[in-house]
């Protein structure tokens, strides 16, 4: 049987308007077989919806505002909440100081991809840790 | 001729002679891909006729600079972009990089103050945003607490925001000074207000259309300048290097600004002003990237391009209105989040670019500006990078000490024509406003966000710290936090405001704008009363955004 395509949703929530991270990783995902649900802006409670709804296996969430903390725990614990969050990877990307990495794994997040990242390291992490 | 003629004889022999040494590469191009000499000569550089293509500063077509004596007169401006937390805490780092020798301000706005919306919305947990990247400024309680004690009648102050917000944030500046009995003809500073930063350089939240951005652009610009209100304020500053950061060339980010300012200059001409009652006051920022010459050459070609651009096409008579004054910013995205020191070095390269290329301005980036706003220590190293070149380099004692090198001249003419041969291109399709409408420039961005990735990945661009020179088990640099506290602060700061102000005569004159918004009249001079009477600007945008409805923006192209 062939191998169904990773699903990946990608968004970014709150306001800030900072897209070339999400843009970036898009393209790049997209490249290397996956498929990508692009939602832009959205609030959390909308995405986890949309997560559900799509049967991805990704959640990657972009953050440049500085309050990647506040969206991590938010994200986490909505899915916890539903009871839903061993459904999915979740990965949080941006401008996010490598300091900050280990804490954001502490309250959820699967792993952090701050600036200068390859591109390449996301598609090994999501293919080897994803789970189909 | 006959001197050219044996150049070129000379040149013939010399390459023939180096041929038998490997060169580093197959092929030498500056960072816009133009293919590059070893060695450029005067044959290089014929088509270049002195007088008519580089001449004296301040005189046509102005390659050379401005003013007529440039940095032996006055030395650019050290504007430090700058802003977090709260009014409080921004004001108090102004008041430290002033001491420190700081010459002009600049905020650096928060999230909710850039896309106009109010902290106490009810969208999903906007407090999270407060202060973070930037100075919350959502009324006019916000922007008196940022300027407070400092000398405002004698420094400039730039506002970056942009379209959407910038009648409601300039206006509530311009509100302050008089309260502070600075008359209107004696302030100066700058509104980014660029219709192209909230669009292409970052992504809209809840935007306006691009007709609507237009015309507050413009509106701000007809009220400060041809109506005189606030004749020493530039009221737009074409924001190249916002676009320039998502990846694009040296070639593409000045023919983006051109082709945005001939937008606005089309729009001014409609309303019915002559050319010359408002181009002297439209003015650039540039970015400072990674090629060194080149970037020199891209500021020489701008200010010639301006020139010819206000000469042959729009017929102006005021030597001002051909003058391409521009700020510099260090490149934000040339920056590594590894090995951070590193940008120390980046950012003194690319500072020394703009002040060989003749800049009015410059910010020069704070070394963990890759992962976070900057520290007090960061930021205080930046400054001094520019009073280094300032006071020990003697770099600034010359008069565009590059004119007359044949790479400089040669590159200078390469890039005017390419960026005119690209200039033509947005032309074609439809001018900026059009090419934002239909996704063409998002095309643009995402081909040039993809050329970088793939550039950076494949090692063909490198990156030290990135993907060269890579130090293993580096310890991340601690970064700088802004204040946890600024959602609570700005909220109650804001339900203060409401508590105290004339909540029926804000209604009025929110009706007002409706109906200004529907006439299309200057939305200004009922916005500087909504914002002298303590309206918030989540009021005023929401607004705009109740009357003219949002854009659904083609950002895939």
């Amino acid at each position: 049987m062939e191998k169904r395509k990773i699903r990946v949703l990608l968004f970014k929530p709150g306001i800030d308007g900072h897209w070339r991270g999400i843009l970036t990783v898009s393209r790049a995902l997209t490249e290397a077989g996956m498929e990508v649900i692009f939602e832009g802006f959205e609030t959390v409670d909308t995405i986890v919806e949309a997560a559900l709804q799509e049967d991805v296996d990704v959640i990657g969430c972009s953050v440049h505002s500085g309050a990647h903390y506040e969206w991590n725990r938010k994200l986490n614990e909505t899915l916890v909440k539903k009871g839903i969050r061993r459904n999915f990877l979740v990965i949080i990307g941006g401008a996010i100081p490598h300091a900050d990495h280990e804490a954001l794994q502490g309250e959820g997040a699967d792993a952090c991809f701050s600036p200068g990242t390859d591109t390449r390291d996301v598609v090994r992490f999501i293919e080897e840790n994803v789970d189909r | 001729m006959e001197e050219s003629k044996k150049i070129a004889e000379e040149e013939e022999k010399w390459r023939l002679r180096t041929e038998s040494g490997r060169e580093r590469k197959d092929r030498f191009e500056s960072d816009a891909g133009i293919g590059l000499k070893s060695l450029y000569t005067p044959n290089d550089v014929q088509s270049v006729e002195y007088l008519r293509d580089v001449g004296f500063p301040g005189q046509p077509p102005y390659t050379r600079g401005v003013y007529p004596n440039m940095y032996r007169g006055r030395l650019w401006t050290i504007r430090m972009f700058s802003g977090f937390g709260t009014p409080e805490e921004t004001n108090k780092r102004w008041k430290m990089l002033h001491e420190e020798g700081e010459t002009g301000f600049s905020a650096a706005v928060d999230s909710l103050t850039f896309a106009g919306v109010d902290p106490d919305d009810p969208i999903d947990w906007l407090e999270a945003e407060v202060g973070k990247e930037g100075v919350p400024l959502y009324s006019i309680r916000g922007m008196e607490t940022l300027v407070e004690g400092l000398p405002i009648d004698d420094m400039s102050v730039a506002l970056v925001v942009e379209p959407v917000t910038s009648a409601a944030v300039t206006s509530m500046y311009f509100n302050v000074a008089r309260e502070r009995g600075i008359p209107m003809d004696q302030l100066r500073g700058t509104t980014q207000n660029d219709i192209l930063t909230m669009t292409i350089g970052y992504v809209p939240w809840h935007s306006l259309g691009p007709d609507e951005l237009l015309k507050l652009a413009c509106d701000l610009i007809e009220y400060c300048t041809p109506m005189g209100e606030a004749p020493k304020w530039n009221p737009v500053n074409f924001t190249c290097y916002n676009y320039r950061e998502g990846g694009i060339d040296a070639v593409q980010e000045i023919a983006f600004g051109l082709a945005n300012a001939v937008a606005h200059i089309d729009e001014l001409l409609s309303r019915g002003w002559k050319i010359d009652d408002f181009a002297f006051r439209l003015a650039f920022h540039l970015a400072a990237q990674r090629d060194f010459f080149e970037e020199i050459a891209k500021y020489r070609a701008a200010r010639r391009l301006w020139y010819r651009l206000m000469t042959e096409r729009y017929e102006a008579e005021d030597p001002v209105s051909k003058q391409f004054r521009f700020h510099v910013q260090t490149a934000g995205s040339s920056l590594s989040a590894q090995q951070p020191m590193v940008n120390i070095m980046r950012t003194a390269y690319q500072g020394l670019e703009a002040v060989l290329g003749g800049c009015q301005s410059l910010h020069t980036n704070s070394f963990d500006e890759a992962v976070c706003l900057p520290s007090e220590e960061a930021v205080l190293l930046a400054v001094r990078t520019q009073q280094l070149m300032r006071e020990e380099t003697g770099v600034a004692d010359v008069i565009d000490p590059l004119g007359g090198s044949y790479y400089v001249e040669a590159l200078t003419e390469e890039l005017e024509h390419r960026i005119w041969e690209y200039f033509g291109r947005i032309e074609d399709a439809g001018g900026i406003v059009e090419a934002l409408k239909s996704g063409w420039l998002y095309k643009e961005m995402n081909k040039a966000f993809d050329r970088r990735r793939k550039a950076v990945e494949s090692g063909e661009e490198k990156v030290i710290g990135v993907n060269c020179f890579v130090m293993e088990d580096e310890e991340p640099h601690p970064p700088f936090r802004t204040n946890p506290e600024a959602a609570r602060i700005e909220i109650e700061r804001l339900e203060k405001l409401r508590a105290e102000r004339d909540n029926a005569r804000v209604g009025k004159l929110l009706d007002g704008l409706k109906t200004v918004c529907e006439t299309r009249e200057n939305v200004m001079p009922v916005v500087m009363e909504l914002t002298r009477e303590g309206a918030t600007i989540g009021e005023i945008t929401n607004t705009f955004r109740d009357m003219w409805g949002l854009w659904d923006v083609p950002m895939m192209g």
